[in-house]
């Protein structure tokens, strides 16, 4: 990965919902910079070079603010309710000599054995918290999968990471499995599953509750 | 019969409005693709089934189906040549209220243009329009 990407950003005066979206509407990202215990910065992006940049595997930013540069870690996105647009960023300031604890995410490579043997792998994970040099965040980890047969596991403990990186998630944390597909349920099946009317809580207690009134009577 | 709670706290249930775009449930979180809902709507049971029974039928056992609404809300209709009054209807059906954004199916396991054509068969059974969406991996 190409370490660092230049973006110019714009100081925002104003804050809030009103506000930001007019900075949206303009084609730009509301967006934060925050870290070593310096005050907090609501500053604009270029939504379109962001978006170039993001897409192209850029993590660390060089965010040019006036005649001041800045080198940020794009910490969090906010998404739209589609999934669609980037609507807020946050920018932590870093230096390139810090470690940093980030989420990286995982490369399944391979076919699987197990594929061949009629199962199907299950990714439960998509991500692993590594701990490395801000200079040497990787831009994914590779997972193989060759050795992966029917009934198998990977956890994370048990994936090779690059030098320099080490594994910040719990070495048993569940990846990725291999197993058979059940077969799926009919409609009849699920119908003798399924009450023909639920149950209503408190109804079921107070006729208990009446019998045993009308026993004791 | 079409999927419904096991126990409900009230047996009938308000119509309520909807109002805005689903906040959560806004992504795919279990498969690998989604079918995204990108109108608000109420989602009967069996919608629901009918679009399962589609997705497991093209996948025939390749592949695993998540379903993430369920119909958690009573309706409740009056029988017919009922005069009106005399209080309100019997349940008559369960639905999932679902808001713009929320993905309603997902699927794991299988290649990119299988889960798509079978998730076009599952848009197919909704009641709204929906998108294919993919798994939007970590920053």
């Amino acid at each position: 990965m190409d370490k660092t990407f230049v973006l110019k950003a714009e100081v925002r005066d104003n804050t809030g919902s009103k506000h930001t979206a007019k900075v949206r509407a303009a084609g730009r990202i509301p967006a934060i910079i925050y870290g070593h215990k310096q005050a907090p910065s609501a500053v604009s992006l270029d939504a379109h070079n962001f978006n170039v940049g993001l897409h192209h595997g850029h993590r660390l930013i060089d965010v040019q603010l006036g005649r001041k540069k800045e080198t940020t870690l794009v910490k969090a996105l906010q998404y739209d309710h589609l999934g669609r647009d980037i609507i807020h960023v946050d920018l932590m300031r870093v230096d390139a000599s810090e470690t940093v604890k980030i989420a990286v995410p995982i490369e399944l490579k391979g076919t699987a054995q197990g594929t061949h043997e009629g199962g199907i792998i299950e990714e439960h994970v998509d991500s692993l918290e590594v701990e490395c040099l801000v200079s040497d965040i990787p831009e994914t980890i590779v997972v193989s999968m060759k050795d992966v047969a029917v009934g198998d596991a990977v956890h994370a403990g048990d994936v090779e990471l690059p030098e320099g990186v080490k594994l910040a998630s719990a070495p048993d944390l569940l990846l990725v499995t291999c197993h058979l597909v059940a077969a799926a349920k009919t409609t009849e099946e699920l119908e003798e599953e399924m009450p023909s009317a639920p149950e209503v809580i408190g109804e079921t207690e107070k006729a208990d509750e009446d019998q045993g009134g009308g026993e004791k009577e | 019969m079409a999927m419904m709670p096991k126990r409900v706290k009230h047996r009938k249930s308000q119509r309520g409005r909807m109002k805005g775009n689903a906040s959560r449930c806004n992504y795919v979180a279990f498969g690998e693709y989604g079918l995204q809902v990108l109108e608000n709507s109420w989602i009967t049971g069996r919608h629901i089934e009918a679009g399962r029974v589609a997705a497991t039928h093209f996948l025939h056992r390749e592949g695993k189906v998540y379903i993430r609404i369920f119909p958690h809300k009573p309706v409740s209709s009056k029988p017919l040549e009922t005069r009106m009054g005399k209080g309100k209807g019997e349940p008559d059906f369960w639905v999932a209220r679902v808001r713009a954004g929320q993905v309603c199916f997902e699927i794991g396991g299988v290649e990119e243009d299988v889960a798509k054509q079978a998730l076009v068969r599952v848009a197919h059974k909704m009641p709204v329009r929906c998108r294919f969406v993919r798994r939007r991996h970590t920053v």
